[in-house]
């Protein structure tokens, strides 16, 4: 699960050819995540992981990292 | 130039007047000489944007040389209408009334927006359910961008909310977005058939915050308060005799059948905060200080920084001419 995530976000993440993404990397400060980023990151998260983020979940806390991710989707498959 | 001290009354005009009389004259010779048309048409909403719209567009070119368009559809307020008229009235304005309704459903719009709506929840239907798009995450609070949720009420006010897959979002907004973009065909089907200018009707924000549709609300001849805050705008509207009643209204989008607030949909700030802090950061001042002045921490103006980036930098191409050098 967390490879996939990294996987993903590596992919997916507006970034320059020489700007390396680790897991502590913060996504929406590095600005590598707009709206339709973050949009696609929960669909991702849907449809790969079945999570369902509830609307009080999307806070900078659960999403601001691929660290942070994978604990939010560890937390939810737990729940 | 020393940069003044912010401050809660920064961005207040000092002279009215003045403001007014030179919007006024440069509409006027932009339409008549740049443009080369004899007059305006304004679509009129009921909303306070288009109404300070049409009573600049009035003192440019005399009521005789203005026509405010009504454009409803059947998910639009019946308010509209009667705000609308009533400012008509207070100008003496000529209105035509154009219900878009068929030419929508003749585009689908309804349909796809229900389509995507009901692979949201399957029991939602637009007899028995109103609906919205809404941003629920707090931007005082934390640097994200935003997520859309989908809000639906069915007749007994049992409410539902869910966030929306980007599919689905992608496809509501697609589909909503037929509302503003039949507008403007028929304000330049008017403005053709009378040699007329189309006056648009955007604010500042929603110019440089790309709260607009792309050839729809945004496209227009000339955008007379695209330059002015929230709080001018609402300051020109009292000088220029708007009726109160539109003055006091709450702004919504009046574009899904739940009443929805622009602060919700898009802002996710009230306007009085939200000029305010676009100023300061539109012109480089300080967290820290801005903060200080409307009672803010520094990190909630940083916060509130980034996301006005963000904006800004994202809506980008709803801002651009077609790219035509290729060669």
């Amino acid at each position: 699960m967390e490879d996939k995530i990294k996987d993903y976000v590596k992919r997916t993440a507006a970034v320059s050819a020489n700007f390396s993404i680790n897991n502590d990397t913060l996504l929406f400060e590095e600005g590598l995540f707009d709206s339709m980023g973050f949009m696609s990151l929960i669909n991702f998260l849907q449809e790969e992981l079945k999570i369902q983020p509830n609307d009080d979940e999307l806070v900078v806390e659960n999403f601001e990292s691929i660290n942070a991710i994978v604990a939010y989707v560890n937390k939810k498959q737990a729940a | 130039m020393e940069k003044k001290a912010f401050s809660k009354s920064i961005i207040k005009l000092e002279d009215i007047q003045k403001t007014c009389d030179t919007i006024i004259q440069k509409l006027r010779h932009d339409v008549h000489t740049v443009l080369n048309r004899k007059g305006g048409i304004v679509g009129i909403s009921g909303g306070i944007d288009s109404s300070v719209s049409l009573a600049l567009t009035v003192k440019a070119f005399g009521a005789e040389n203005v026509i405010g368009i009504m454009l409803p559809e059947k998910d639009s307020s019946p308010d509209s209408k009667a705000f609308a008229q009533k400012l008509a009235d207070k100008f003496g304005v000529k209105t035509i009334v154009e219900d878009i309704t068929g030419a929508l459903e003749g585009f689908k719009c309804y349909q796809r927006r229900d389509e995507a709506m009901t692979r949201v929840f399957p029991e939602y239907n637009p007899v028995d359910y109103k609906s919205k798009i809404s941003i629920k995450q707090n931007v005082l609070m934390q640097n994200i961008p935003s997520v859309f949720s989908l809000t639906i009420i069915d007749k007994k006010g049992e409410v539902k909310s869910k966030v929306l897959p980007i599919k689905e979002y992608l496809q509501i907004v697609a589909a909503s977005n037929f509302k503003q973009r039949c507008r403007m065909s028929m304000l330049y089907y008017h403005a053709e058939a009378n040699h007329y200018a189309v006056i648009g009707t955007p604010n500042k924000h929603e110019v440089e915050q790309g709260f607009f549709v792309k050839y729809g609300d945004g496209g227009a001849d000339v955008m007379p308060i695209g330059d002015l805050y929230k709080n001018q705008v609402y300051q020109i509207a009292e000088y220029l005799g708007v009726p109160k009643e539109i003055i006091n209204r709450t702004p919504t989008t009046d574009t899904y059948t739940m009443e929805q607030t622009q602060e919700e949909f898009f802002y996710q700030l009230p306007y009085e905060l939200m000029d305010l802090l676009w100023f300061g950061w539109e012109n480089g001042y300080e967290p820290a200080e801005v903060a200080k002045a409307l009672d803010l921490t520094s990190e909630q103006v940083a916060h509130v920084n980034k996301t006005f980036e963000r904006k800004k930098k994202t809506t980008e191409y709803l801002r651009m001419a077609p790219m035509r050098e290729y060669r």
